[in-house]
């Protein structure tokens, strides 16, 4: 992909900012416990998620394409966790804890718009979830 | 779950929805879904990471964790006195609610990146991602980030035990040693 040297550039910065915020994160996570990690070690666990995500993201570009969708959505994430039980459980939390949110923001704001809300939005995908695992 | 969660939560329910997240919330989630959680990951997470994991997240996306976080923890920074009242019956389900929390709690990754990583990456520049899936995925990237520092201080503390060096900072090599079987997992 980064052929040119703009490409290139811009995946340094990309990188840069990567290393950054995981960097935050290690040091965050390291004040209250007891480990320390060296730069190298963000710096390589910086490549192995800019990676990841790479990967990732061209999965998930490939499933909603397979799918016959033009946009990505949660069944495509699902789909990401299928060799791993216990992440997909996980995320499955994650997913009806954030559905959940959603029918409720909205019967509070739009009073009128409950029933098309949540139904709505947890038939469709949880249905569509199933028959896919 | 959903319905059940919204159950529980009618009742101490009185917020806008835009709350910073706090280092409290497993407290929280006993009532509804503590016991979910007992699977090898889950558990791992646990022993790992940690309940810094929800402390040091608030500091980084203070504006965008609306999305992510769940009702429980909304719900918690409504009003001090529900939060007393949630930690009374929350020691001893601790482990578990933070297996929860870690899931839930927001991710390393602020949004924006990911949401420029993400297309950048993608093969059509006009690829589109919803809300819901970009939120789920920066769960599935957190989840990740968090598992690989978990396993790197296993390596860690194993290499120490074999007395090879002292421990302390984690290696190139405790990542180089975790890395094949992490990413076959995820």
């Amino acid at each position: 992909m980064a052929s040119t040297e703009d490409d290139l550039e811009r995946e340094e910065r990309l990188k840069s900012s990567l290393w950054y915020t995981i960097g935050q994160f290690v040091d965050e996570q390291s004040i209250d416990e007891s480990f320390n990690a060296t730069p190298q070690f963000i710096g390589a666990l910086t490549e192995l998620v800019y990676t990841q995500i790479a990967n990732a993201s061209r999965d998930l570009e490939v499933f909603s394409k397979h799918a016959g969708r033009k946009v990505v959505n949660t069944d495509d994430v699902m789909l990401l966790t299928r060799r791993n039980e216990a992440l997909e459980m996980l995320l499955k939390q994650q997913l009806d804890a954030m559905r959940a949110a959603e029918g409720r923001d909205e019967q509070q704001q739009v009073p009128g718009a409950k029933k098309r809300g949540r139904p709505s939005g947890a038939g469709a995908v949880k249905g569509k979830g199933k028959g896919k695992q | 779950m959903p319905p059940k969660a919204a159950t529980a939560n009618n009742t101490r329910r009185k917020a806008p929805s835009f709350k910073p997240p706090r280092p409290v919330d497993p407290a929280a989630q006993p009532s509804t879904t503590a016991k979910r959680a007992p699977t090898a990951a889950a558990s791992r997470s646990t022993g790992a990471a940690k309940p810094p994991a929800a402390a040091s997240n608030s500091r980084f996306q203070p504006a965008t964790t609306i999305i992510s976080s769940d009702e429980e923890q909304d719900d918690e920074f409504d009003l001090p006195s529900d939060l007393d009242e949630l930690m009374q019956d929350a020691p001893e389900e601790r482990p578990q609610a933070r297996a929860r929390a870690i899931a839930q709690s927001s991710p390393p990754i602020p949004p924006a990146l990911l949401a420029r990583l993400f297309h950048e990456h993608v093969e059509e520049k006009n690829t589109q991602i919803t809300q819901g899936a970009m939120d789920l995925f920066g769960n599935y990237i957190g989840i990740f980030v968090r598992e690989a520092i978990a396993r790197a201080k296993e390596e860690r503390s194993k290499a120490a035990r074999s007395g090879e060096r002292s421990g302390g900072f984690l290696q190139v090599e405790d990542l180089e040693k975790l890395a094949p079987q992490l990413v076959l997992d995820f």
